[in-house]
């Protein structure tokens, strides 16, 4: 016998209200692992995702979208910009390095992102052992979670669909071959499919040349370099000869941007851009803006607009969270209050027994105690497990990479801060252990 | 081992009682009679250590207990008397084996088990450790009440009315054993009872209530 089991014999004795009061504990510390847990990650893909892009250029419209389309592949583009005006920008003497990006297909799910060598290194990837760049059309390199969830490896094809999302036109008919996967760099670069551009204008190209339906750029479901072939099959049969003829021409974007004999002036969908000075920011957006097919945002601005608004919904789930722990403070207080009540016989009877009450005192805060650290445990280790369902839940979506076997040292604080609250709950309590009148409780007159 | 003299007893400074002089020694039994509120528990308390004498002094194993205070006090009653409540006061979140060790871990001594197991064994109810004291019976409860009162091995063991509600039978067993663990640790046993069916097993006898 000693506090710590005896104190469990009475919390096992109204398993009911300490199932309870645990559970309300619980779930308070549970909402703030997950918000701290959620919150890291995201702050953390986005400073990966960030890295170095001073500047995103893309089709007129909401700049937010521009961003979460071309840096995270979250959202949709909001249309095309035309490579020409994107390739006399990338050559502006301000700007160290210039990233075009061409969206339009997916595979199972996972955005194909036409570009060049420069996006994987600009994200510092590496190649895995025994893969290469693509260096001509329809070839592709692979995310690292790509390759793994697909099971794809160098050799193998595959055939891309239309749209940002599963459920397109597959285009069987221009499959491509995987040449290289990249090792995982904790970046969105894992979960895309990385080709030459000239492949995506390719596909569309051929597309197009059958039924020249010219798609409006600022439709978002289907923007990129892309136009809709109206699903016919039918067009496509033929064109396969076009393949090797057409290919040549279209191995380096430089030769291409001045190709005006072309039919369609080509397209991309964003650019990412890196200044050569921090002067650049002053002039250089302002620049962009005043094109007419063209606008500037900035990644930095834009996330912390974002951060504002999240953060006000991350604010009041925290507080709420905190409310939920104070709450079941108060749970434990009122329990061990009442308990103090049907308890004053075997409080008076310790008393009578010798335990001074400083024993006693230490009893009451023990059971608190218990009853706020095993709720800050299970919250903890609650926490933890819900992320992990939102990672595997998000995994789905393809969006952003989450784990809940993430600690952090935050965490920690939940544990002392637990032992206030049941320190506290139980200070009233514990302290009218030292008014029990021995005599008054125990004896019957 | 106990020594009353001139002693008042009582609370909130309201003398109820009062024992000119008692001596017991070791092994000796005393009998407490007097009708109900005649102050028998008062009394009682008052020799367990729970109530402060009002004047005059009470020595239990030749320690005064009027000049202990506080800790000191909590701790002299926890080892040297041991306390039958008419009430049993059972823990109920406790098994009957865990309410004998109770009085140990309240007085803060060494846990002994086996002693434990003894006197319940001695007590008839060893069989009934691991149960809860809800689900005994009041004789039963009774016994449980008598090895946590004397586990410790106390000097005088303090029972108010241990009998009264018990039938002629059992109140027999309960005084035969009452009697035998007093003797196997040389305790003295102070009853306070208006049970007139326990009187042979006393040494000596006081009467309050104006008669004494």
């Amino acid at each position: 016998m000693n506090n710590l089991r005896l104190s469990c014999a009475y919390l096992r004795h109204k398993k009911l209200s300490t199932a309870l009061t645990v559970t309300t504990f619980a779930a308070g510390v549970a909402m703030i692992v997950v918000l701290l847990l959620v919150n890291a990650q995201l702050q953390n893909e986005f400073a990966n995702n960030l890295r170095g892009i001073d500047l995103v250029v893309g089709a007129k419209g909401s700049p937010m979208q521009l961003i979460l389309s071309s840096v995270f592949h979250l959202d949709v583009p909001n249309g095309n910009i035309p490579l020409a005006q994107a390739e006399r920008l990338s050559k502006h003497p301000m700007v160290r390095e210039a990233i075009p990006l061409a969206l339009g297909d997916n595979y199972r799910g996972f955005r194909i992102v036409g570009t060049t060598q420069a996006y994987p290194e600009h994200y510092r990837a590496r190649l895995k052992a025994g893969g290469r760049y693509f260096n001509k059309e329809m070839e592709a390199v692979l995310g690292a979670e790509v390759a793994e969830r697909c099971g794809l490896k160098p050799g193998d094809r595959f055939a891309g669909s239309h749209g940002l999302a599963m459920g397109g036109e597959v285009h069987a008919q221009f499959p491509y071959t995987v040449v290289g996967i990249l090792e995982p760099t904790d970046s969105v670069l894992d979960r895309l499919v990385l080709t030459g551009m000239e492949s995506v204008w390719y596909i569309h190209e051929h597309h197009h040349d059958d039924d020249g339906d010219h798609e409006p750029a600022g439709h978002p479901e289907q923007a990129g370099a892309h136009h809709d072939a109206d699903s016919d099959a039918g067009h496509h049969t033929g064109k396969d000869a076009d393949h090797e003829t057409g290919s040549h021409a279209e191995r380096d974007a430089d030769h291409h941007a001045g190709a005006a004999g072309h039919d369609h002036e080509r397209e991309i969908t964003a650019l990412l851009i890196s200044y050569n000075s921090p002067l650049a920011a002053a002039g250089l957006p302002r620049m962009i803006d005043k094109t007419n097919s063209m606008q500037a945002a900035s990644p930095a601005f834009e996330m912390a607009r974002l951060n504002a608004f999240m953060g006000r919904g991350t604010e009041t789930l925290k507080y709420m969270a905190w409310f939920l722990i104070a709450l079941a403070g108060f749970g434990i207080f009122a329990g061990l209050y009442n308990a103090m009540n049907e308890r004053r016989y075997d409080l008076a009877l310790m008393r009578s027994f010798g335990a001074r009450p400083g024993k006693l005192f230490a009893l009451v805060m023990t059971e608190s105690l218990i009853v706020s650290l095993v709720g800050a445990g299970v919250g903890v280790l609650t926490g933890h497990l819900l992320v992990e369902g939102i990672a595997s839940w998000l995994a789905n979506a393809k969006h952003v990479q989450m784990t809940g076997l993430l600690f952090l040292a935050e965490e920690a604080w939940l544990f002392p801060v637990s032992i206030a609250v049941g320190g506290l709950a139980a200070l009233l309590p514990a302290v009218r252990v030292y008014r029990i009148d021995i005599v008054k409780t125990l004896v019957q007159r | 081992m106990l020594e009353i003299d001139r002693l008042k007893a009582g609370y909130e400074d309201k003398v109820i009682v009062e024992v000119p002089w008692l001596a017991l020694a070791s092994g000796e039994h005393c009998l407490i009679l007097g009708d109900s509120g005649s102050g028998k528990t008062t009394l009682l308390c008052t020799m367990a250590g729970l109530l402060t004498p009002l004047g005059g002094a009470i020595t239990v194993n030749g320690q005064d207990i009027g000049n202990l205070h506080g800790s000191a006090l909590d701790t002299f009653r926890g080892r040297h008397i041991g306390m039958i409540y008419q009430t049993l006061h059972m823990v109920s979140a406790l098994t009957v084996l865990e309410n004998v060790l109770l009085a140990q871990y309240a007085a803060g001594v060494a846990q002994d088990r086996d002693r434990a197991l003894v006197l319940l064994e001695q007590l008839g109810i060893a069989d009934k450790k691991d149960h809860k004291p809800a689900t005994l019976s009041q004789g039963q409860q009774q016994r449980v009440a008598i090895a946590r009162a004397a586990i410790n091995s106390p000097g005088i063991i303090v029972g108010d009315e241990p009998t009264s509600a018990l039938d002629d039978r059992s109140c027999g067993t309960v005084m035969g054993l009452l009697l035998q663990l007093a003797a196997s640790s040389n305790a003295s046993l102070v009853i306070a009872t208006h049970d007139q069916r326990i009187k042979g097993y006393f040494h000596k006898e006081i009467r309050v209530g104006g008669i004494q």
